[in-house]
């Protein structure tokens, strides 16, 4: 009796220090991939607008060119495909910037940051027609990979206090490349329109 | 004898099994638990993001309009906005100042009264972001997706003396 006791007891007690460890090394994982990717895409932050559209449509995940107005009126653009980064821009983390107002520089070329903060990624200075050519040479990258299977899908995020000239002229350069097509990044507001 | 205590001792150690069986340390698991929990709350803070679609026409497209069923909507760069209604010979009404809670509405009038309305909007460069963000907001609420027809112009210097005549 004593005997067949002492043999169960052991059996019994699972030991989760192996599950634990393999759970804390996958969730550190995790989050170090996580923050990466974070640090090196939301490097740029902008406080978006709110608005209250009935037709709730959310961010694509993928195939995304992000054009960012930044309040100094700057205009950042982004995609999220490495291999067309570094096609494109020579770097992986390569992004462009444009300063519409031709009488100032962008926040970038004076103070090397970008809405206060260091930056992290290679940054390359566009004039309105590398913009331009720009905004065609990603397309073209991202189809030649993908076998013309994929597009981009154009999202603007545009801090709500840079002036509208920033965003009209962004919108000409959409026009003249016949980007017409493009969405409004936005917060949701769960107030009444109107009262914002 | 023998089999008697052959069947109670496997009963019993059984019984022993499930006593030891409950005591399982949950402290490690829940520390876990409780990190998956700070890393999914601090990674999904983003989530909550919406786009609004934006459709511009064309630039060398050219679609002859009728006149009466253009509302140009003008906003100044103090945010106020004006609405002009025009008229079937290519001229327009004088600028009527509306204010900011009865755009939504006034819309949504418009919009009923006449399927074929048109907005040509036109935006001051000063004004802010968030002003042009708002007014596609009420278009979006207040017109159903139908009907709903504009497109973004150049606000001229011309289109500022209008304004400021109407009261800006």
């Amino acid at each position: 009796m004593g005997k067949s006791r002492s043999i169960k007891k052991p059996g019994v007690k699972i030991d989760m220090t192996p599950l634990v460890d393999v759970i804390m090394l996958l969730l550190t994982f995790f989050m170090l991939t996580a923050t990466f990717k974070a640090e090196m895409s939301e490097n740029i932050e902008v406080k978006l607008p709110k608005s209250l559209n009935v037709d709730t449509t959310k961010l694509p995940e993928k195939d995304v060119m992000t054009l960012t107005l930044t309040k100094a009126g700057d205009i950042y653009v982004d995609v999220d495909n490495f291999k067309v980064r570094k096609e494109v821009f020579g770097d992986e983390f390569g992004i462009g910037v444009y300063h519409p107002d031709s009488t100032g520089k962008s926040e970038v070329e004076t103070t090397q940051k970008i809405g206060g903060k260091d930056v992290k990624r290679k940054v390359i200075v566009l004039n309105r027609e590398k913009f331009e050519k720009t905004l065609g040479d990603l397309r073209v990258a991202l189809k030649n990979m993908t076998q013309n299977k994929s597009d981009y899908k154009i999202v603007l995020k545009g801090d709500k206090d840079v002036d509208f000239g920033v965003v009209e002229d962004l919108m000409q350069s959409l026009k003249d490349t016949r980007n017409t097509r493009f969405s409004l990044v936005t917060d949701i507001d769960a107030g009444e329109p109107g009262k914002k | 004898m023998a089999d008697f205590d052959f069947t109670s001792a496997p009963v019993k150690s059984r019984q022993s099994l499930l006593k030891a069986g409950v005591r399982i340390d949950m402290t490690p698991m829940v520390d876990v638990i409780m990190l998956l929990l700070t890393f999914f709350m601090l990674t999904t803070t983003l989530a909550n993001q919406q786009v609004m679609k934006i459709n511009l026409p064309k630039g060398d497209e050219s679609v002859p309009v009728n006149m009466g069923n253009v509302l140009t909507v003008r906003v100044s760069e103090k945010g106020n906005t004006f609405f002009s209604f025009g008229k079937e010979n290519g001229s327009e009404s004088l600028p009527e100042k509306i204010r900011s809670n009865e755009i939504g509405s006034r819309l949504a009038k418009l919009s009923a009264a006449n399927s074929d309305l048109l907005l040509i909007l036109k935006f001051d460069r000063n004004m802010k972001y968030r002003t042009m963000v708002d007014m596609l907001d009420e278009i979006n609420n207040s017109i159903p997706e139908k009907s709903r027809r504009f497109s973004i112009k150049k606000m001229e210097s011309t289109d500022v003396e209008i304004i400021k005549k109407a009261g800006d």
